[in-house]
């Protein structure tokens, strides 16, 4: 299976970059919350902000860790290395190596995520983690991991990893219910934030961990992104006159 | 069986290849000549699916080849002109990772993989990471991939561009005991006196078309197997002919001139330097 040499690669990757992986995964999202939770210590609808913030933490460490395991290998691999060119020559259904790439994508963006939830254990909020978090990191790692394919068969060049980091990525971590409700957003612009994968992914996430169940229509949600993103990535591998 | 037919690439309004028309027989031994930018790596894109082309069709074995034919890709391998593989993997780890594209199962992939890095005289390096390989060791390794999957078709691109004249003969050797093997073998090259002394039949490609296919015997007894040199001042020019005896009268009433064997690279540049020139 065409999966299994792709997961193979990252696994390999991870395994050698163990330390530097790890460290990224939890250097910012720490700083978040030493500064936003720990620092600045306040409450929301009368519970500690640390209760709100995890579970937004949790799911933008899963998006920034599937996001940036797939942009910026695939953009340097096809357009510094030239190593994706192995990949299109070989046997292996291209569909196998989108798939591979997602998955992998996003078991590296719930590695992130889960070693928050480690670091945030000696805290004892009580905030509930069960397999329908494990299951929704798992969704919008893929989702990312997705959109990264997209962007980074789009790149020009190898230095649009980091743009689209900036652009997509980095208001997306501020706006998307990670650290404050996007109820408190102005309307219209409410909706379409809410709309947004991060935000149905930290909705869903903090509602769990509160006890509370989640809305399933956050899963529609995210299988929607993921099957449009998945769509356009194999219609690029395929169709795309110039890889 | 490689046919390229009407094989077109196009990049907005330049044309990189125009209508290529080509069959490589089974087990031939076939250099694409062309100067910089004639579409010769383009032409190799499009046989390694990188690239799709804007017209005309590549078929193998009589089946078309695009991204989805996983058979035809299955008979391929390229060795492409830059070093097109992970800069952070080691030498194993390429081979382990080909091997797994290609499916082989992990007791094959060791063992050929040992016995080529061993063959290529890369066996003690195998541990060291890509990025600090020296480019010859790099050029070494993309053949022990191309290899590792026993190919019946091998596409080189510029396979000895920046190789010392040592490596390159060894190089040449090792084509040649491919070639013996029965695989075909598409070569792309600016060494003109690596195409006469590989190919069975070359093609002189210009601006992305074809201009003549044959064997290099019959291109150079077209143009005339004798050539005379002649100097006058800072330029060196020669002429051609189809006889000995008429090569050393003409020599023989020239100042500062030479005989010799007339080689590829003569007609290379009498068909295409010329055109060049007059453009």
């Amino acid at each position: 299976m065409g999966i299994l040499a792709v997961l193979w690669e990252k696994w390999r990757e991870f395994r050698r970059d163990f330390y530097k992986i790890t460290l990224a995964a939890v250097i910012t999202p720490l700083m978040y919350l030493i500064v936003f939770g720990l620092g600045i210590q306040t409450t929301s609808h009368g519970e500690p902000y640390l209760n709100f913030l995890i579970p937004g933490i949790v799911s933008l460490s899963t998006m920034t860790g599937s996001f940036s395991a797939v942009a910026q290998n695939m953009s340097v691999q096809r357009l510094y290395e030239k190593a994706l060119d192995q990949v299109m020559v070989s046997p292996t259904p291209l569909w196998q190596f989108i798939l591979g790439q997602v998955i992998g994508g996003s078991l590296r963006g719930m590695y992130s995520g889960g070693m928050i939830l480690l670091l945030t254990l000696p805290i004892r909020t009580g905030l509930i983690f069960n397999g329908w978090s494990v299951l929704i990191m798992f969704l919008n790692g893929t989702v990312f991991a997705t959109l990264a394919l997209v962007l980074s068969f789009l790149a020009k060049s190898y230095t649009d990893a980091p743009r689209y980091t900036a652009y997509i990525i980095t208001p997306m971590s501020f706006l998307c219910n990670t650290f404050f409700s996007t109820e408190q957003m102005p309307m219209g612009i409410r909706q379409v934030v809410a709309a947004l994968p991060l935000s149905q992914t930290s909705d869903m996430i903090r509602s769990i961990s509160a006890g509370l169940g989640f809305n399933s229509r956050g899963i529609v949600i995210l299988l929607l992104y993921l099957a449009a993103f998945s769509l356009i990535s194999v219609v690029f591998i395929y169709k795309k006159k110039n890889l | 069986m490689i046919e390229l037919q009407g094989l077109t690439k196009k990049y907005g309004d330049f044309t990189a290849v125009d209508g290529l028309d080509l069959t490589i027989q089974t087990g031939e031994f076939f250099g694409l000549l062309g100067p910089n930018g004639a579409g010769k790596t383009t032409t190799i894109s499009m046989l390694s699916t990188v690239l799709l082309p804007t017209a005309g069709e590549i078929r193998i074995d009589g089946k078309k080849l695009d991204r989805k034919a996983s058979a035809e890709k299955r008979k391929l391998s390229v060795i492409t002109q830059e070093y097109s593989m992970r800069q952070d993997m080691t030498m194993d780890e390429v081979m382990e990772y080909q091997g797994r594209l290609y499916y082989m199962p992990k007791k094959e992939i060791r063992e050929k993989s040992a016995q080529l890095l061993e063959f290529a005289g890369l066996d003690q390096f195998r541990h060291r990471v890509v990025r600090h390989l020296s480019g010859g060791m790099k050029r070494k390794l993309m053949i022990c991939r191309a290899l590792m999957t026993e190919p019946e078709i091998l596409l080189l691109d510029e396979p000895t561009a920046g190789m010392d004249a040592i490596s390159r003969r060894q190089m040449w050797n090792l084509l040649r005991q491919l070639h013996g093997q029965g695989i075909t073998i598409l070569l792309t090259t600016h060494y003109i006196d690596e195409a006469q002394s590989l190919c069975e039949r070359v093609a002189l490609i210009d601006h992305g078309k074809l201009d003549i296919v044959d064997t290099p015997d019959h291109l150079i007894d077209g143009l005339g197997a004798f050539a005379v040199d002649e100097t006058a001042g800072d330029t060196l020019q020669s002429r051609y002919f189809h006889e000995r005896e008429e090569a050393i009268r003409y020599l023989t009433a020239a100042e500062n001139a030479s005989l010799r064997n007339t080689t590829l690279e003569d007609v290379f540049v009498e068909r295409i330097g010329r055109r060049i020139d007059q453009k």
